[in-house]
């Protein structure tokens, strides 16, 4: 199949799936509201649990799990290694602290309309991901021992300091912190739906318009760069967009782990690696994913949530597991 | 004939070391231009500012009578295709995707490849002899393959001039001849310049018109083939006693042991 036709058919079936994903996801919780009924008759009270709980958080699923996968496909062109994530590169980890540190410091203003808390985990993620890429990269070349080590470090410190405010927090704070590190779509009204989205469609929009650029930056820099790809300035655009984006994300929901991991996996398996067509289906899929993960959250145990990070990280690790078995005897691209 | 790459007085450093100084090189279109030189004598730095990959620290090089470092980079794309040593493939890509990123520069930042690039890129794998390998993974294929898939990739640029850096270092006899006469039918069939890095001394004797010894980041010589390889100028290119031998009309190159 051509490329473009792939990009046409993969793009529809997937946008289809997310529908039908958010369709029942709207649909099914705690509270029972039928689609007749929420056409038809709703009550005070299914009217509000319908409308400033269920569709922000589909959307808030969407937007998160869209964001962490498309940012994930965009990190491993960025490193050219299909281990990076925001996850599993301690960015999740360092918008979290950021977000956190904005919280407690009383920081918990909007300037200009943009929340504190959103720049600050910007700030956290940017200062990150410059961090392992100055670790990992050695002779212009990204080492993927040391990408995970470094990944891996920055998690730690970053726990270390949560562990560290934790520890001089109260009781109610100190378990608010902590369902939050969890990562949860917990939000009500559109409010921070569009506060989000602030941050997300310039970031996205920036990642999309590299899509190209990132194909031709997986044959080298010197090759990139004489096939007319300025690479020095896509990848300071990489940095920007992604932790633009993630951070938004990660700040309002938390460290979501492995979506961003998982999810370009899977369609580099079905689709082949071109990231004209990986990045927007990873949108897709991660929001799809998400979307469902969710719903799975608010149902299994009905009415206890689970916070969906936990479901999602469980998946992911097995996921991550399986990869590194897999991929023993060959190397790691 | 007006020069399709011309430099004067080249200079390169990289942290404060020398590399390059004082090249003036230029290339007529349809030529076959070989440089060679011990490791480090500065081949690649060389090559990859006459690509506009690297600028000069100082002199000009001039592409069309244009300034490389003022052009932008898909108009150079258009006009020169740069084949490194070791080409990397990140990501599994198959050989036709790989090869049809050559269309990169012709392409739009939204647009996927027309039917005509694909046509364009269709020729190229059957001008190198890799169309039976289009849909193969491209880190799935050898080394040689890989080799003649980047030379595609280049072709589909529609180059007037083709930089290679040493193309046939990793590859046996059979691929290296095969690589070689690739690029002289180039040359003969569609008047695209080559300049090419090589260690091979014996094959630059059939197939490069010109020869350019680099030593420490200065020209040593240059100038026909037939009259740069001799014993004098290999044995101070390389710091090595080298012995050529002609013979029956043929030329044989040894270190004197």
């Amino acid at each position: 199949m051509s490329t473009n036709r792939k990009f046409v058919v993969s793009m529809t079936l997937l946008f289809i799936l997310w529908i039908i994903t958010a369709f029942i996801s709207i649909f099914s919780g705690t509270y029972s509201i039928g689609p007749l009924e929420a056409i038809s008759n709703l009550d005070e009270l299914s009217r509000t649990i319908f409308f400033q709980i269920r569709i922000p958080r589909v959307l808030m699923a969407t937007i998160a799990g869209g964001t962490l996968a498309l940012t994930g496909a965009a990190l491993q062109a960025l490193f050219r290694n299909s281990l990076a994530s925001p996850f599993t590169l301690g960015i999740s980890g360092g918008a979290s602290l950021g977000a956190l540190l904005a919280i407690r410091s009383g920081l918990a203003v909007g300037v200009l309309g943009f929340s504190m808390i959103s720049i600050s985990a910007f700030v956290f993620s940017i200062l990150t991901m410059l961090f392992v890429y100055t670790i990992s990269k050695v002779g212009g070349v990204v080492a993927t021992g040391r990408l995970l080590l470094a990944g891996v470090v920055a998690n730690f410190l970053y726990a270390s300091i949560v562990m560290f405010i934790q520890f001089f927090s109260t009781f109610t704070e100190s378990l608010q912190t902590m369902r939050w590190i969890m990562g949860s779509l917990d939000v009500v009204g559109f409010d921070t739906v569009w506060k989000t989205l602030i941050f997300v469609i310039p970031g996205c929009a920036i990642l999309l318009s590299l899509t190209k650029d990132m194909n031709l930056f997986g044959l080298g820099d010197d090759v990139a760069s004489s096939l007319g790809v300025n690479v020095r300035r896509m990848e300071k655009k990489i940095y920007f967009a992604t932790s633009l984006a993630a951070g938004a994300v990660i700040s309002v929901t938390g460290p979501i782990g492995f979506v961003g991991l998982i999810i370009p996996h899977i369609l580099r398996m079905l689709l082949g690696v071109d990231n004209r067509i990986i990045l927007p289906s990873s949108f897709l899929l991660g929001a799809t994913f998400l979307t469902a993960t969710d719903t799975l959250s608010r149902t299994i145990i009905s009415p206890v949530e689970i916070p969906v990070g936990i479901i999602t990280a469980s998946i992911g690790g097995v996921f991550f597991l399986w990869l590194l078995i897999k991929t023993k005897k060959e190397i790691i691209v | 004939m007006e020069a399709i790459i011309n430099c004067t007085d080249i200079g390169f450093s990289y942290n404060r070391t020398s590399i390059l100084n004082g090249i003036n090189l230029s290339i007529q279109p349809g030529n076959m231009l070989g440089i060679l030189g011990a490791n480090g004598a500065g081949k690649s730095t060389l090559l990859k500012i006459l690509c506009g990959v690297l600028k000069p620290k100082s002199g000009k090089a001039l592409f069309n009578d244009q300034e490389l470092s003022k052009m932008d980079r898909r108009e150079i794309a258009k006009g020169i295709a740069y084949i490194p040593q070791d080409p990397m493939f990140a990501f599994p890509f198959t050989v036709k995707e790989v090869v049809l990123m050559g269309r990169a520069p012709y392409i739009g930042r939204f647009e996927f490849e027309r039917e005509t690039d694909k046509e364009i890129a269709q020729n190229a794998l059957e001008t190198v002899g890799i169309s039976h390998l289009k849909d193969r993974l491209i880190n799935e294929v050898s080394s040689g393959e890989r080799q003649l898939a980047s030379i595609a990739r280049g072709l589909v640029q529609e180059p007037g001039i083709m930089i290679l850096d040493e193309p046939a270092t990793y590859l046996d006899v059979k691929h290296r001849t095969e690589v070689m006469n690739i690029l002289r039918r180039l040359k003969e069939n569609k008047g695209i310049s080559i300049i090419a890095a090589t260690h091979d001394i014996f094959s630059s004797l059939f197939y490069f018109d010109d020869i350019m010894i680099l030593k420490d980041g200065k020209i040593l010589a240059e100038g026909r083939t037939d009259q740069i390889i001799n014993s004098e100028i290999l044995s101070l290119a390389y710091g090595i006693e080298v012995v050529v031998k002609k013979e029956n009309g043929r030329v044989f190159v040894f270190p004197n042991q």
